[in-house]
């Protein structure tokens, strides 16, 4: 009894060391998923060493010692596989041989046979396919109950005298297979603890770091251009950090700061602080940890904060600003928060890449579609004008409202720089233009239009239905001596409306499926808006029709 | 007074066309086309002095219709166009002037008085025309454009010229002439044209004449004329 409680109280000492140890960085790789080769030669000293003092701890028991070395053996064992335990198992063991005593060889012998019981049952875990029961406190004992269940066989077999074995595993064999598997599982468990904790640890981190990503996506569309973005940005780290303050900077000032020392730092000041000019220029990350190196504010000597983080924000490899966090003097600035904060620039980067690789296309989308407005077609301005001089002769009131017509074209060409029109103005701009074609063409062109009136107020990109009709009758109906039919329709099809164009003639397949005449752009813009799923679509049969269907998103007309 | 035909295919531009060319006083409008086959029938009967021709013109352009008329009737030539600068300056040495829609009557006076003395020069008008490559003929009201590699022979009788392909036969308002100069269409008599790729055989008969046989089994008469050439072409 007595001996039990002894080998209870060593075993409290080895436990405090393994929280020790559980703490300490040399616990890190248990954490992984994997160990590595350098991980396990590691833990090869670290068991070896708990063996050792297993020993050394031991309490003499008739010219043996009573002992919880087969602890670090058997764990060795179980969490580094066969080798490993082995390996420890063969270490204790001779150092336990060396200390001499009757049961000295076979102590030896039993150790090493502990260690490799041990991976056995690592193996068998494995091969069973519960990897995580490793770390079970469980198995623990029972794997290190019965691995000392063979040692005190081991000793009987190998011990001399044979009486004097009997004697001592008569005494020992109780207490020793107890506290053993006791203080393997009591290990097991501080392990498993702060296994888990790590990996709570990290949970919460990336859970953060997500939720900063979301709430942060798409506020940076525009880049830091619209004046409360850094601000929204800022004050959404701020939330989700807990840090003391965050600030936002561009190269040369302050443009967000959000928490303690609001006061005095002001957004649109310049950047004061050396640490931040520091990260611009060198283009890399300055952290004041307020131990060794204090951040001092220079703009008010009573500011609370005394540490921080500075991290440069790159575009192409290029400082456009920096984000910087910062804790008040009595804080201290947590390594999770370090970190957190690079990888809240790094993500930010990323958006104001994304933000200026959209407005690059938007620009030249932009620009393109300026090109194809100034491009009115000088064959129609020149052939309008001559058919309002010859209707003129004859019908002044023709030739009044074929002005109206055109001007009415023309401010619509030039005015419509918005991103956005309704239906009813497209259709507006289309009727202008067939206005004077109409009259050019007379009984060769004729124009029906067949809209659903809910789709009036629908909104789709500017110059979409103008260019499409221009082409049709351009390409298509003055080509033909018959008389030509241009059919322009509107309908609504579940969650898309679909406005399609349609000629007669069927005469200009190739160049709009190879998205010449224009059609590119149009598709492009519609995409570019509203997703692959919507744009452009042509069909034509050679000689009979073309048909161009124009489909964006219907909401129900909200 | 210059005769003059006017081609466009816009009725209200050919319409401001003949009055501002009837006020110089100077102009007779003999006609007004809508399309390059009416031109070129127009052309073959009323022989007009001048053309005011537009060049965008739905299937047969202003340029193309050029390569149809046949150089004995050929008139000068006016492009008229509402912008087509660049098309206008490649064609600028070849046309006696151009036009551009709206045309005011100062413009157009100058251009009568070009045309008075080329008219007075009495130089023929001589445009340089390029092959045809298709050859447009009439088909229950509508334009059937024929390629010449597709036609067997075109024949010529009272009621006009005819194009033969395994189609069918087709009615052109092109001469015999136009076809045979601006195509590879061979003549075999004076009535007929034939698409060498397109013959079996050829018959001799006595006293110089001969006889095609077409792959389709149609009999054409060869002349005496035409019979050595014919002979040259193929090598015999």
């Amino acid at each position: 009894m007595k001996l039990i409680f002894a080998l209870l109280q060593q075993m409290s000492v080895f436990l405090v060391i393994a929280y020790l140890f559980s703490k300490s960085p040399a616990f890190r790789p248990l954490t992984g998923e994997t160990l590595r080769a350098r991980h396990k030669l590691l833990l090869y000293f670290i068991f070896s060493g708990f063996s050792i003092l297993g020993t050394y701890f031991g309490l003499p028991v008739q010219d043996a010692i009573a002992n919880t070395r087969a602890i670090g053996a058997v764990l060795a064992g179980l969490i580094g596989g066969p080798l490993l335990g082995t390996a420890v198992g063969l270490t204790g063991g001779l150092h336990r041989f060396a200390l001499g005593g009757f049961t000295a060889f076979s102590c030896g012998v039993s150790t090493t046979a502990e260690g490799l019981f041990g991976g056995l049952v690592h193996l068998w875990l494995m091969r069973r396919g519960q990897p995580e029961q490793v770390f079970s406190p469980k198995i623990a004992f029972a794997a290190t109950f019965a691995a000392e269940a063979m040692q005190m066989a081991i000793i009987l077999l190998l011990a001399r005298p044979f009486a004097d074995a009997v004697a001592l595993v008569q005494v020992i064999a109780a207490p020793m297979m107890l506290a053993n598997a006791a203080g393997a599982a009591l290990f097991m468990s501080i392990m498993r603890d702060q296994k888990s904790m790590y990996d709570k640890f990290g949970v919460i981190f990336s859970g953060r770091a997500l939720k900063i990503a979301e709430r942060t996506l798409g506020i940076l569309d525009k880049g830091f251009k619209p004046a409360t973005a850094a601000g929204e940005v800022a004050r959404i780290i701020h939330q989700e950090t807990g840090v003391g303050a965050v600030a936002i900077t561009d190269r040369d000032k302050v443009l967000a700061y959000v928490g303690l020392g609001a006061d005095h730092h002001q957004p649109g000041t310049p950047i004061a602080s050396e640490l931040t000019r520091r990260a611009i220029e060198e283009n890399r990350v300055i952290f004041a940890d307020g131990v060794h190196e204090h951040y001092t504010c220079t703009r008010a000597a009573d500011c609370p904060l005394g540490s921080a983080l500075v991290v440069p924000l790159r575009l192409d490899n290029e400082v456009i600003g920096t984000i910087k966090l910062y804790e008040p003097k009595r804080k201290l600035f947590l390594n999770l928060n370090r970190t957190l904060g690079e990888g809240i620039a790094r993500l930010l980067s990323e958006q104001l890449l994304r933000s200026r690789y959209e407005e690059q296309k938007r620009l030249l989308v932009t620009s393109e579609l300026k090109l194809v407005q100034a491009q009115v077609n000088p064959h129609f301005l020149f052939n309008a004008l001559n058919t309002i001089i010859a209707v003129l002769r004859k019908d002044a009131d023709q030739a009044r409202e074929l002005l109206l017509h055109l001007s009415n074209f023309f401010r619509k060409n030039l005015k419509r720089s918005g991103d956005l029109a309704t239906l009813e103005e497209e259709l507006d701009h289309v009727n202008a233009y067939l206005g004077i074609e109409r009259v050019r063409f007379e009984d060769r062109l004729r124009v029906e239009m067949a809209v659903e009136p809910a789709l009036l107020p629908l909104k789709i990109p500017t110059f979409t239905l103008q260019p499409i009709v221009e082409n049709a009758i351009k390409h298509g109906i003055s080509g033909m001596l018959e008389p030509g039919v241009v059919r322009i329709t509107g309908r609504i099809e579940g969650e898309k409306a679909v406005i399609e164009v349609e000629d007669n003639a069927g005469a200009y397949c190739e160049e709009l499926k190879s998205g010449g005449l224009g059609m590119n752009i149009v598709d492009r813009r519609i995409r570019n808006l509203y997703g692959d799923r919507f744009g452009l679509a042509v069909s034509c049969r050679a000689g009979e029709w073309t048909r161009v269907a124009v489909t964006v998103p219907w909401a129900g007309g909200e | 007074m210059i005769r003059a035909l006017i081609v466009d295919d816009e009725m209200h531009a050919r319409e401001e066309l003949r009055l501002l060319l009837e006020e110089t006083g100077e102009v007779e409008v003999v006609g007004s086309c809508a399309n390059a086959l009416e031109a070129v029938k127009a052309i073959n009967r009323q022989r007009p002095q001048v053309l005011f021709l537009d060049i965008q013109m739905p299937v047969i352009g202003g340029f193309e219709l050029l390569s149809m008329i046949d150089e004995e009737v050929m008139p000068h030539v006016v492009f008229v166009t509402a912008y087509d600068e660049y098309a206008l300056k490649a064609f600028e040495e070849k046309t006696l002037d151009y036009l551009l829609k709206p045309v005011t009557p100062e413009r157009l006076k100058k251009s009568v008085e070009k045309l008075r003395s080329a008219l007075r020069s009495g130089a023929p008008a001589a445009y340089e025309t390029v092959r045809l490559n298709r050859i447009p003929c009439v088909s229950a009201n509508r334009i059937k454009l024929v390629e010449p590699q597709a036609v067997e022979y075109v024949r010529s009788e009272l009621s006009g010229v005819h194009v033969v392909t395994p189609q069918g036969s087709f009615y052109t308002e092109l001469t015999l002439k136009v076809l045979e100069d601006r195509t590879d269409l061979l003549r075999c008599h004076r009535q007929y044209l034939v698409n060498l790729d397109q013959v079996d055989e050829i018959l001799l008969i006595e006293s110089g004449l001969a006889e095609i046989r077409t792959k389709s089994g149609q009999t054409l008469p060869v002349s005496r004329r035409y019979l050595k050439i014919l002979k040259e072409r193929l090598n015999l």
